[in-house]
């Protein structure tokens, strides 16, 4: 039966981006995602192809999952405070699965690095627009009296940047207690 | 009786490659024959099944590769050199795959397999005690020694996934930056 006319392309999308969620790029055969997605192999190869799933997927995953935190960690007014609530909100929803295995974005830089040039365009996009709000958030970190070096907030912009990267191996390891006393850490190193 | 035709060490070298190339589910035991040339049954036999050919080989990675690289952190001399020093040989270790195989395989496993995530506990622990004596070495105190030991083990943490994607001198920068908010060494 072909069932691949009843499936839109966003719904091929949305499922696919669970599996390679999960099981990463290099983790997913075209076989599984074939049995994962409901549709024959050669539909896989002939239609879709599983790089393009994939770029599809990374997209999907900015837009619905990065996208409106960003969104609303920009527009937060307490500056300092909405970071760490940004940070424990991170760490919740990688505790409790509803990020099934850390950032996506990150995952895909640790697996394929700088293999493929489109990969690398949305990772860069996705740090820069992750960058870009954490400055926001700063400078109303230093109107607030938070924050006395106004000259250094791009700089701790790039450090915190890395808590995103840190967290993604620590969830793994460490108790939640542990993972925001880290985030109180890091955000107090910013003077 | 039967000898071995093969050295284990060299199959769990191929096999900490192989897994760091393509991930641990990325690859099929009939791949680590090819790569290896030993047979299935060799394989079993000496390891058990695909878990056991990786748990050896992050042993075998800690004792081959680590220790050089620990053993930076026992230097004497300017304390942020030292902590670059360390943070730099793993991304430029010729003839491997830049970054820490801990940190690459705990990003895949350690909150599936409970003996992958006690190994990179383990290893994260003993970097972050060696950083401690570092700092005890160049006079901070104790408390505050244990506590930047833990964030410095935090930024390696970062610096072996987020600095992967990095060139040399976005790298240098990263590390130096990361040092000095942590260190509060900012003139």
């Amino acid at each position: 039966m072909p069932k691949t006319l009843d499936n839109s392309y966003e719904e091929l999308v949305e499922k696919a981006q669970e599996i390679f969620w999960l099981k990463g790029y290099k983790g997913v055969s075209v076989k599984g995602l074939s049995n994962h997605l409901n549709v024959s192999q050669s539909v896989i190869y002939n239609k879709y192809t599983k790089d393009l799933l994939f770029l599809a997927s990374l997209d999907y995953y900015t837009s619905t999952y990065s996208d409106p935190f960003l969104k609303n960690l920009r527009e937060s007014e307490h500056g300092i405070e909405s970071l760490r609530l940004f940070f424990y909100a991170v760490i919740e929803a990688l505790l409790d699965k509803t990020f099934p295995k850390s950032c996506l974005m990150v995952n895909t830089v640790v697996e394929l690095r700088d293999e493929n040039q489109d990969v690398v365009r949305r990772y860069d996009d996705y740090l820069e627009a992750l960058k870009m709000s954490y400055i926001v958030v700063l400078e109303k970190a230093y109107d607030l009296g938070q924050i006395i070096h106004k000259q250094r907030i791009e700089r701790y912009a790039d450090f915190i940047l890395g808590i995103i990267f840190s967290l993604s191996v620590l969830y793994k390891i460490k108790p939640m207690d542990d993972l925001k006393k880290f985030v109180d850490g890091q955000l107090a190193f910013l003077k | 009786m039967r000898y071995k035709e093969y050295n284990p060490n060299r199959v769990l070298e191929q096999s900490v490659r192989l897994f760091w190339k393509k991930g641990f589910n990325g690859c099929s035991v009939n791949d680590i024959v090819e790569v290896t040339g030993v047979n299935r049954f060799s394989l079993y036999h000496e390891f058990e099944n695909k878990e056991g050919i990786l748990y050896r080989s992050i042993l075998l990675y800690r004792e081959r590769y680590c220790n050089d690289n620990l053993e930076i952190l026992n230097e004497k001399g300017d304390l942020e050199s030292i902590l670059t020093k360390f943070y730099l040989a793993f991304l430029e270790k010729e003839d491997l795959v830049p970054g820490c195989y801990f940190i690459h395989i705990g990003t895949e496993l350690a909150d599936t397999d409970e003996r992958v995530k006690q190994a990179v506990d383990q290893y994260l622990g003993e970097i972050e005690d060696l950083m401690g004596n570092l700092l005890l070495a160049h006079d901070f105190e104790k408390a505050d020694a244990q506590y930047l030991a833990g964030h410095l083990t935090a930024l390696y943490c970062t610096v072996m996934s987020f600095c992967l994607v990095h060139n040399r001198e976005e790298r240098l920068d990263y590390i130096s930056n990361g040092i000095k908010v942590i260190l509060h060494s900012y003139a």
